[in-house]
């Protein structure tokens, strides 16, 4: 089963993305901000992020800089879930590395078509 | 500042009360206007999920007695028919769309909840710039010549607006959404 990191300082939206992504058969590890995502990245390599950028602490971007300055994150995708839709902060976001941007509120269907298209 | 004509000071005394009450005002108005705006903007969230989810759940629960109804008539007469397999999937899909849209339209709080804390950022940028005109105002009026007065009325105004401009720097919008459907997707 492919594993998808869930990373959001809402609790509403991890069980509403948890929910999606296992109804598609997905495993989920949620985190609770940056800090808290990296850590878990840390522990097991993942096969997607999914990562919100304004979170207090460690925001997405950051979060994204430090994954692909992890060797075994550099081609793990890591998607951008926001309500920011910004084309400033996309290309920044795009800068750090992420692969795609999603902007809030997501599409249950959409959003596991997206993952599927990334990992299958 | 030196000695100055009690015309001068007069004009001087007006000018700066102007200044402070101009201030006061300018900088009062700007974080109503946008916690107005963000209010406005959090209520058609809000009454937009509200309609969302209230249609998905007399959807899913129209869909589920329909579903229970196939379910009873493929139990009385023992072996599922064709077409009551056909309705059942067919159900089944229209729970999957209705229950889709519910988890878009529970969404609202992750956004709402990003316009309240923006809300009570300006709320507290309000109660600071009155803060200042309490505790540098009326309480330490000084008590020899307009001088003084003037130059503490100065020294007032210029803290109300560092004070915003403070704030007005911190508190960036992040939430553009005006409806409760889904966002775009762009791949990289």
């Amino acid at each position: 089963m492919k594993t998808i990191l869930a990373v959001d300082d809402s609790g509403s939206l991890r069980q509403m993305l948890s929910f999606s992504l296992k109804a598609a058969g997905y495993g989920v590890i949620e985190a609770i901000d940056g800090e808290d995502g990296l850590n878990k990245a840390k522990q097991q390599t993942v096969d997607l992020v999914l990562t919100d950028q304004n979170m207090p602490g460690m925001d997405g971007l950051s979060l994204i800089k430090a994954l692909r300055a992890m060797k075994n994150y550099q081609s793990v995708p890591i998607l951008m879930l926001t309500t920011e839709s910004g084309d400033d902060i996309k290309a920044m976001g795009r800068a750090a590395g992420a692969n795609g941007w999603l902007v809030k509120p997501f599409d249950p269907a959409r959003l596991t078509e997206v993952v599927k298209k990334l990992i299958g | 500042m030196g000695m100055l004509s009690r015309e001068s000071t007069s004009d001087l005394m007006e000018t700066q009360v102007m200044r402070l009450l101009s201030g006061v005002s300018t900088h009062g108005d700007q974080h109503l206007a946008e916690v107005e705006r963000d209010l406005v903007q959090m209520d058609v969230l809000l009454n937009e999920a509200i309609k969302k989810l209230c249609t998905s759940f007399m959807a899913i629960h129209h869909a589920i007695d329909l579903q229970q109804e196939t379910l009873k008539s493929m139990l009385s007469t023992g072996k599922p028919a064709p077409e009551q397999a056909a309705r059942l999937e067919m159900l089944r899909e229209e729970i999957g769309q209705h229950v889709g849209a519910a988890v878009t339209g529970l969404q609202f709080q992750d956004m709402t909840s990003q316009l309240i804390g923006r809300m009570v950022q300006h709320l507290a940028g309000l109660r600071d710039v009155f803060g200042e005109l309490g505790t540098n105002g009326t309480a330490g009026l000084p008590e020899s010549g307009s001088e003084e007065m003037l130059v503490m009325l100065n020294r007032i105004s210029d803290r109300v607006g560092a004070r915003c401009s403070e704030l007005a720097g911190a508190v960036r919008s992040t939430v553009n959404q005006r409806h409760m459907e889904s966002g775009d997707i762009e791949l990289f």
